[in-house]
């Protein structure tokens, strides 16, 4: 473990593990200082600036982002930073054409709200190249974007691909898939996590048509990915109104994923809603098809059909194959019906391997 | 990383491995493909599928032979050593070139950096466990986690990747012939009365059929109906078009499933249109152990009902005489108190975070690592089972001159019912394809994108050629994802002689071009 040091924050005696950064070591002290181009998930970056703060025998801000704590360190958030915070946010609101693309949270909106921040004007040359792209799961707006380049950092930190890049200059300059190819034709795993950190949403899932929702009325269920046996905990956000899966969330303290998804656990719900999917028990009747049914005639054909196989050759002519699918109460059930109603141990599964 | 390509198969727990490589960490990858992670890996030791024994052996010999081994923990935690030693004395580095294609040097320089490290673990997945000597590979990895002490602390151990999202659970709750729930032993007459009791009827004692005994019972009239619940063995298991005549002789089957499928619609006597996860409470085991809340977020669609709900309906109809199961909580209790390894894990414990068996009461914390302080046998001593290679059951020759090989895609999921059904995902890979070495392409007068047929003892199929140098000449692969073109009815269903686990990791093949292409096969 390493040693606590001291450090005085906004005139306050404060204490925090040596090297740790000075923006959590403020926040654990209850001083928020907001960020835009920061995220835990990636490297120390301090792209942005908006998190500088005075510190005592530097002579200039430094910003917390990227800055550790030192021994007898004398760290001011709140002398002329404000000021210069609010002007930092109202030079990015002034090219910031798109607050809202897709509907997702903007921390920048967000920021400026607490600071009464306003865009003076709008830069002449604000408008910004438009991006189109094939793939039908991800859309990159670049009026929202404020190349803060957390996504480019995702790709590069944590997915460890060449998938997106920060292209030109000046107001020519936007995030595009590496070589400004389609982000179907690069080494992009189709992850989303791009989308996960960026903070103003400039980076958004495609929706299905009908069902485009605001974030903030989406309902959020916690629950486990049904993908691989990597268990990540992810949100379901479902539209209370047409009952659908719109998009797929997580967060960056949910055990074991942090709040990173593959492309199966964040888009590959629609399944769920498939017009495939089975709605109404079936039988097959004597003319060889298969007929909708109730559930109670169902239900006792199969249980007639069971009972008659075990009656005329014994249990053990009944095998039962249960999922990985399904939960483990599900299959402790099954198991049970097996073993304590048919009177089988002849219950298995593909997952035997 | 032996026989796991898991940043397909796995994908957020191989973000781990890349975090932990970008901090130093050293990988050596064993595979016979270039998997994606042998970019960061140190090492790429590039074997032929099936000879894993002869590599982990050959690991041993180097490590016996240079005194690396830990001589304290094999005389306070193992027994049954000196039997492995004399067995691997014979695996010199250098017979094992030849026989995995592994450059000797690299075979010994992995064994010192792996004896030598002290938090040094291993993960396999399938590539270790479906093939005909699956238990011998699992044994003799064992062997080496036991050599060098490297188990029961953290970052350590022998770690299977679990690669369906409930497997885990799915094998704790009992669904399997030789166990009751909790890995109790259905040949234990004490377990039998101990369940007889809770559950008040008299469960059986006649040993049941492995899924590869059902599977062969559909041949010879042992099984005559079957209960299938999300599976469909025409396309998962090996041999498929064997498999269908199987099923086709069935007297009564029912399925219980999202979709209907080629299989089901013609052979289903009885169709319960059931729930996906997003539709149910419940509770899924991830790969750590860990036993993680599945919540409902959604009614099921129409008149499909939530599966433990069929279940219980199913045992009401037949007049079984169950308990009232009000939800899922009902069923986990009854589990959990049947169960020593889970009595402490209760719901309202598991709300935030997960907690990881055993969890013996309800102040138990969970435990993140077993064996420790030493292995979980009853005398607390790990066991070395000497392991002797076994070749593949079918070796490639004039006639049927590939190797295939099989596994899953980042893209899809099993037989893809669910990805197959997002246009999004199914952008990226479409076609069933085929990988091949670019010198067996240009032989065969193959292009990138081409459709070549591949033809096996048992059935064929076409798919696109992917031409590329993740394999080796010789050696190709394709993924069992794909309904128009099952892998499955290339692969043979000779199995593990103790679990029945299938050799989808070898069959012989030979390819046939078919036609040109209009477009590059996907990867």
């Amino acid at each position: 473990m390493s040693s606590m040091v001291r450090f005085t924050l906004d005139g306050r005696e404060a204490s925090a593990p040596e090297g740790e950064l000075l923006v959590h070591a403020a926040a654990r002290h209850g001083v928020f200082i907001p960020t835009l181009c920061h995220d835990d998930k990636l490297d120390p970056y301090g792209g942005c600036r908006m998190c500088v703060v005075g510190v005592e025998g530097s002579p200039r801000p430094l910003p917390a982002c990227a800055t550790r704590v030192a021994e007898g360190m004398v760290v001011s958030t709140n002398s002329n930073v404000p000021a210069f915070r609010k002007t930092l946010t109202e030079m990015l609101l002034a090219e910031h054409l798109d607050p809202n693309p897709g509907g997702r949270p903007n921390e920048l909106t967000d920021l400026a709200a607490d600071l009464d921040a306003e865009a003076p004007f709008i830069l002449p040359d604000a408008k910004r190249k438009e991006y189109e792209d094939r793939n039908r799961l991800m859309g990159y707006t670049p009026d929202a974007c404020i190349l803060c380049n957390r996504c480019v950092r995702y790709t590069q930190e944590v997915m460890q691909c060449s998938a997106l890049s920060l292209e030109g200059r000046g107001p020519h300059a936007r995030i595009v898939p590496t070589w400004e190819r389609s982000w179907l034709d690069t080494e992009c795993e189709l992850c989303g996590g791009c989308l996960s950190v960026c903070p103003t949403g400039a980076i958004f899932e495609k929706f299905l048509e009908g069902t485009e929702q605001p974030e903030r009325e989406l309902v959020k269920t916690k629950t486990t990915c049904t993908f691989c046996g990597v268990g990540c905990q992810l949100d379901l956000n479902v539209d209370p109104e047409t009952n659908r899966i719109v998009k797929v969330t997580s967060e960056p303290h949910y055990v074991s994923n942090e709040g990173n998804l593959c492309v199966k656990g964040r888009f590959a719900f629609n399944f769920v809603h498939h017009p495939d999917r089975l709605t109404k028990p079936m039988v097959r009747r004597e003319d060889g098809e298969l007929h909708e049914t109730s559930w109670e005639d169902a239900l006792q054909v199969a249980a007639d059909g069971l009972n008659r196989v075990k009656a005329e050759h014994g249990p053990q002519a009944i095998g039962f194959l249960a999922s990985a699918r399904l939960t483990m109460e599900e299959n402790f059930l099954i198991q049970k019906l097996a073993r304590s109603v048919v009177g089988t141990n002849s219950i298995h599964s593909c997952e035997a391997t | 990383m032996i026989g796991s390509n898991t940043t397909e198969a796995h994908p957020v727990l191989a973000l781990r491995m890349k975090k932990a490589a970008r901090k130093g960490a050293t990988i050596v990858v064993a595979d016979p493909r270039k998997i994606w992670l042998t970019k960061l890996a140190k090492r790429h030791l590039q074997l032929r599928p099936g000879s894993d024994v002869w590599l982990v052996n050959a690991m041993m010999h180097v490590i016996l032979k240079e005194g690396l081994q830990d001589e304290e923990y094999i005389r306070e935690h193992t027994e049954d050593f000196e039997a492995v030693a004399e067995v691997v004395s014979r695996y010199t580095p250098e017979e094992a070139e030849k026989v995995t294609g592994v450059p000797a040097a690299d075979i010994v320089a992995t064994a010192r950096e792996y004896a030598t490290e002290k938090h040094a673990a291993v993960f396999y997945t399938l590539g270790i466990t479906e093939h005909a000597c699956a238990v011998d590979n699992i044994w003799s990895l064992s062997n080496l986690v036991l050599m060098t002490g490297h188990l029961g602390y953290e970052s350590t151990g022998l770690n299977a990747l679990r690669g369906q999202n409930n497997v885990q659970g799915l094998n704790d709750a009992g669904a399997n012939p030789a166990y009751f729930p909790g890995y109790q032993p259905a040949d234990s007459a004490e377990i039998r009365q101990k369940f007889s009791e809770a559950w008040g009827v008299e469960v059986p004692e006649t040993p049941g059929y492995r899924l590869d005994q059902i599977m062969s019972g559909l041949h010879d009239g042992r099984i005559r109906a079957l209960y299938l619940i999300g599976e469909n063995p025409a396309q998962t298991e090996p041999n498929a078009h064997h498999v269908m005549e199987g099923l086709e002789h069935v007297d009564f089957l029912i399925t219980q499933d999202l979709f209907l499928n080629d299989m089901t619609e013609r052979l289903a006597d009885v169709v319960f249109p059931a729930s996906s996860f997003a539709e149910k409470d419940g509770t899924f085991t991830n790969t750590e152990r860990r036993v993680n809340r599945v919540r409902k977020a959604l009614p099921c669609p129409g008149e499909a009902r939530e599966d433990w709900q069929i279940v219980v309906d199913m045992a009401k109809a037949m007049g079984g005489n169950w308990p009232e199961y009000r939800t899922p909580e009902d069923a986990w209790n009854e589990f959990a108190d049947l169960a020593p390894f889970w009595t402490g894990i209760r719901y309202d414990r598991i709300e935030e975070v997960g907690l990881q068996w055993p969890c013996t009461d309800r102040d138990h914390p969970g435990t993140p690592y077993l064996h420790a302080p030493s292995p979980s046998r009853p005398n607390g001593k790990g066991k070395f089972y000497p392991v002797e290679y076994q070749p593949p059951i079918e070796q490639p020759d004039s006639e049927y001159p590939f190797v295939l090989s099989t596994g899953r895609t980042l893209y899809h999921y099993n037989s893809a019912t669910m990805t197959m059904r997002e246009e999004g995902v199914v952008q990226k890979q479409e076609d069933p394809f085929v990988e091949m070495h670019p010198d067996d392409a240009a032989a065969l007068g193959v292009q990138d994108g081409d459709w070549v047929r591949l033809v096996s003892r048992r059935g064929e199929l076409e798919a696109r050629a992917a031409v590329g140098e993740r394999v080796y000449p010789g050696l190709v692969w394709m993924a069992l994802h794909f309904a128009q073109a099952k892998v499955n009815w290339l692969t043979h269903d000779v199995g593990d002689p103790l679990i029945g686990t299938p050799e989808y990791k070898t069959s012989a093949i030979r390819i046939e071009p078919v036609g040109s292409a209009l477009k590059p096969a996907a990867r």
